[in-house]
């Protein structure tokens, strides 16, 4: 569940990383004619090795070791306590879970072998498959999948898995009165477990069939309302994912082994390291230096030229499931008309600045949802492409006439705009600029950092902002925020009423094609009334040694990534 | 001497308790907590949040809380690790500490050696090439460096490690662990001893030609002591007294100096933990190392006054006079 937000975390940071050094040169040059955004253009593509003989020395001493990186593990190796995702990310080849989604976001079996949902969206059966144990052979049952849930509403229970979408029955009994556990919570038999919840929610069915601990381990000393003495086991997983935690070198690596007890066999390789570097460059003098076998290298395409010239690298190139955008502070009174942000779509060259973000690995975004996502469509969709004459038309409808500056004015008011961002190279400052003054609106750029800047953003105390939506695991996670008159949840204000009946339309069923039908009509009335400026999509690159087998399954983060682990193998040189 | 001691002492405390007051009440002004850049989170997970972990208490509040674990000896809970604050701090420190004192004995005995054999030899091709050293370890920027040493000498020549501080999958221990460590430091420590021993070197250099022209120095020659004695046990002993100061002031240094070649050369230093806990707003992180560099800098400073005084005649004569 985290996880995959762990993975976009991962890519972001690693992004921002690699940002600074190609960026600021490239908002200079002019776009050439801006390709037209087209799915085909952006989609996940694998370059093979072409010479894996030259793996280095260094790797090849490495016969039952395989090696991959993490940028900052904390060491709090437990599921819903930690609090930095790269732990989330460290946890992933130790603790399995009943339910993971793959990369478009489909749930696929893991300790669970099969599961249904009620009619009625609420009520969620799981069965767990014959014979299951923990890496130290003791047994796995829907005990400890209670046990888990339990402690995850525990009153005291101060993590980041959040269940006010969805909560289980018997919550508010548990937490604030005598009960001793959840209502909703029945263990029908060793092998199956059903959880009523009081919220239809599609991600209820990861979230509730996330990994899952061991009663006989973490459940000693549990009392309500004291949680304290886990943090002794923090460093003392137990779980029943493909490997074990070996060690945690501080700063250093995060070292496991073979599980021999796991579900699916003893996985071939009996090492596994995650070594810990400081940023995309490092990983690639890693990857070069044969010190890792597995990496991510951000969004750069001239990385690609480099990993291609080593010869033994098999390279990635993914489509990261989340949108860049600008939001937009729909209760501006110059921002609120729907044509007012028709402009401002129109007036920027956001192919531009796809092309000065990501050089290549980006594509102009047109509808609320990322290509990876199997809601993702541009059908009926309107497109914004570049049209200052359009967007200052647009305005003069608005009665917005330029004064003496050049700056439009109505009813004596000026049109300033600020934009926060939380990076002093984002190419919106520089292009945005000259766009959005050309067509007479004062841009006034600023950089904060990012606390202050979400700070700010959330309290509304903005007109547009830059930001990435978090990784999107379900259609529903991109538009949530449009379908409530929240402030604190619609940041950007924004009212529609016919948006408003589809969003929630959108998670009234689980009848996947129904949805489908529901997202491609609200894409299209989102598109019509825009409450953001879409920008963008992206790529981001990894690559592994050609030695190991059955790498391309593997990405650093994804839920899926330990069943994947599960299987690679290192060919014999 | 005494009642100085106890001044200087009771001015360190007021020091320090200002300090604290002042970094928590600007922390707290800071828009924004831990929890506040988290989207995913629903506002309602995020008020429990912010309750469970006293966030929504005032300031005030907030600091005599910290001031009383404080002096409970208890640092803080770090909400970014989960752990407490001494816990994540402990391991880091003393990897910081490893790489600066390192640099920093190092940076000391070459910039004393070239700096007096250079203002002995002015002039000489000797000079003239710790002077081009010089300029070049005064304007090349680490990260420039660092980059520059991992492609030439881990990557290309692969003489030494890209970075960390163990091999990857290391299983050493006793000496071959040391031997390990000695091989991955060896880079960063090269590179901080290059960049600090330029400026030191310039310092000692000047210093010694100034004494070198000093009066009691042409009487000591004038009377037939050795050139040695002349410049070793009389000149050097009077350059070094400035120096004094100078070494104090670097204690806080020993903790905090090697941010960007921490970065670099991903050495598991404390660097790093300090611009992140400003990002993440983790506040009892960011107190500990405040305090610490704080209490390092008035506790240097309170040494090189002490130290002076013992290796200065003059300035025991006066605090004499002045206190007792």
């Amino acid at each position: 569940m985290r996880t995959k937000q762990g993975l976009v975390v991962v890519v972001a940071a690693a992004l921002a990383l690699a940002l600074p050094l190609g960026a600021c040169a490239a908002t200079a040059e002019d776009s050439p004619t801006a390709p037209q955004a087209d799915l085909t253009t952006l989609r996940d593509e694998v370059i093979p090795a072409t010479d894996p003989g030259r793996s280095p020395a260094n790797a090849n001493r490495r016969t039952d070791t395989f090696v991959s990186m993490i940028l900052k593990p904390g060491g709090v190796f437990l599921p819903g306590f930690y609090e930095n995702g790269w732990d989330g990310n460290a946890i992933v080849p130790i603790f399995a879970s009943l339910v993971v989604r793959d990369e478009s976001g489909q749930p696929k079996p893991d300790l669970a072998e099969s599961w249904e949902i009620s009619p009625d969206n609420l009520t969620y059966t799981y069965h767990l498959r014959d014979g299951l144990t923990f890496s130290d052979g003791s047994p796995l049952t829907a005990d400890d999948v209670a046990f888990t849930l339990t402690l995850l509403n525990d009153p005291a229970y101060s993590g980041y898995i959040d269940f006010s979408d969805i909560v289980i029955a018997g919550t508010d009994e548990f937490r604030n009165g005598d009960a001793p556990g959840l209502s909703g919570i029945t263990v029908i038999d060793p092998r199956t477990i059903t959880i009523t919840t009081e919220r239809p929610n599609p991600l209820a069915l990861t979230i509730l069939g996330g990994p899952v601990i061991s009663k006989a381990h973490y459940g000693k000393g549990y009392a309500k309302g004291k949680l304290d003495y886990l943090r002794d086991l923090y460093a003392k997983p137990l779980g029943a994912g493909p490997y074990q935690l070996d060690r945690f070198v501080e700063g250093q690596e995060v070292r496991y082994t073979a599980n021999p007890h796991y579900y699916g066999g003893q996985p071939p390789i009996a090492h596994l390291i995650y070594k810990v570097l400081p940023s995309t460059d490092a990983a690639l003098q890693n990857f070069q230096n044969g010190d890792i076998d597995q990496g991510g290298f951000g969004s750069d395409p001239a990385v690609i030229d480099e990993l291609k010239e080593l010869g033994y690298a098999t390279i990635n190139t993914r489509v990261i499931p989340d949108i860049g955008q600008i939001w937009v502070n729909n209760s501006n009174p110059a921002l609120a008309p729907t044509q007012a942000r028709q402009a401002l779509n129109y007036g920027l060259d956001r192919q531009q600045i796809v092309d000065a973000r990501f050089k290549g690995l980006g594509q102009v975004a047109d509808t609320y949802a990322a290509p990876p996502l199997w809601s993702y469509t541009t059908e009926g969709v309107t497109r914004y492409d570049f049209d200052p004459d359009r967007a200052g038309q647009l305005l003069d409808e608005l009665g917005w006439v330029r004064g003496a500056d050049g700056i439009r004015e109505k009813d004596g008011k000026k049109l300033t705009l600020s934009y926060i961002t939380t990076k002093p190279d984002d190419p919106v400052i520089p292009i945005g600029e000259q766009n959005y003054t050309a067509l007479g609106i004062d841009f006034v750029p600023e950089v904060l950092d990012s606390n202050t800047a979400f700070a700010r953003f959330n309290s509304g105390d903005y007109d547009l902002a830059g930001f990435r939506t978090e990784g999107l695991a379900d259609p529903d996670d991109a538009v949530r925020e449009f379908g409530t008159n929240d402030p604190n949840i619609n940041l950007s204000r924004y009212r529609n009423p016919e948006v408003t009946r589809l969003v929630a339309a959108g998670v009234g069923t689980f009848d996947e094609a129904e949805r489908k039908k529901i997202y491609a009509e609200l894409y299209q009335r989102l598109s019509e009334d825009p409450p953001t400026i879409l920008l963008d999509y992206r790529k981001s690159i990894s690559a592994y040694n050609a030695r190991v087998e059955g790498a391309d399954a593997f990405r650093t983060g994804g839920e899926d990534a330990a069943q994947a682990l599960a299987k690679l193998k290192i060919r014999s040189s | 001497m005494i009642g100085y001691l106890t001044r200087r002492l009771a001015t360190m405390l007021a020091l320090l308790f200002g300090v604290s007051v002042l970094v928590f009440w600007l922390f707290a002004l800071m828009p924004g907590d831990h929890f506040s850049g988290n989207r995913s989170l629903t506002p309602q997970r995020v008020a429990e949040l912010r309750a469970l972990y006293g966030l929504d208490q005032p300031v005030v509040v907030r600091y005599g809380i910290w001031l009383r674990n404080l002096f409970r000896g208890d640092l803080g809970y770090s909400l970014e690790y989960n752990r407490p604050v001494a816990e994540v701090l402990a391991p880091l420190l003393w990897n910081s500490f490893l790489v600066a004192f390192a640099a920093f004995v190092l940076t000391w005995l070459i910039a004393l050696v070239t700096g007096v054999l250079a203002a002995t030899r002015q002039y000489s091709w000797f000079d003239r090439l710790v002077t081009v050293a010089l300029f070049a370890s005064l304007s090349v920027p680490s990260f420039f460096l660092g980059l520059m040493m991992i492609k030439i000498l881990a990557i290309d020549l692969q003489l030494f490690p890209a970075g960390g501080m163990l091999d990857t999958g290391s299983l050493t221990s006793g000496p071959a662990r040391v031997v390990e460590i000695v091989h991955h430091l060896a880079l960063p420590v090269a590179i901080l001893t290059f960049l600090g021993a330029g400026s030191l070197t310039r310092y000692f250099r000047s210093g010694m030609l100034e004494v070198l022209r000093a009066d009691f120095i042409r009487t000591a020659r004038a009377k037939g002591l050795g050139e040695r004695a002349v410049v070793f046990s009389h000149a050097l002993r009077n350059a070094l007294l400035p120096a004094i100061t100078l070494l104090a002031f670097e204690l806080p240094a020993l903790f905090s100096g090697a941010i960007i070649t921490e970065q670099i050369f991903n050495w598991p230093g404390v660097g790093r933990l300090q611009i992140e806990s400003v990002q993440t707003r983790d506040y009892d992180v960011l107190m500990t190392l405040t305090m610490l560099l704080a209490l390092l800098t008035v506790v240097g400073s309170f040494l090189a006054d002490v130290l002076y005084a013992v290796a200065d005649p003059r300035i025991r004569l006066v605090a004499k006079v002045r206190h007792g």
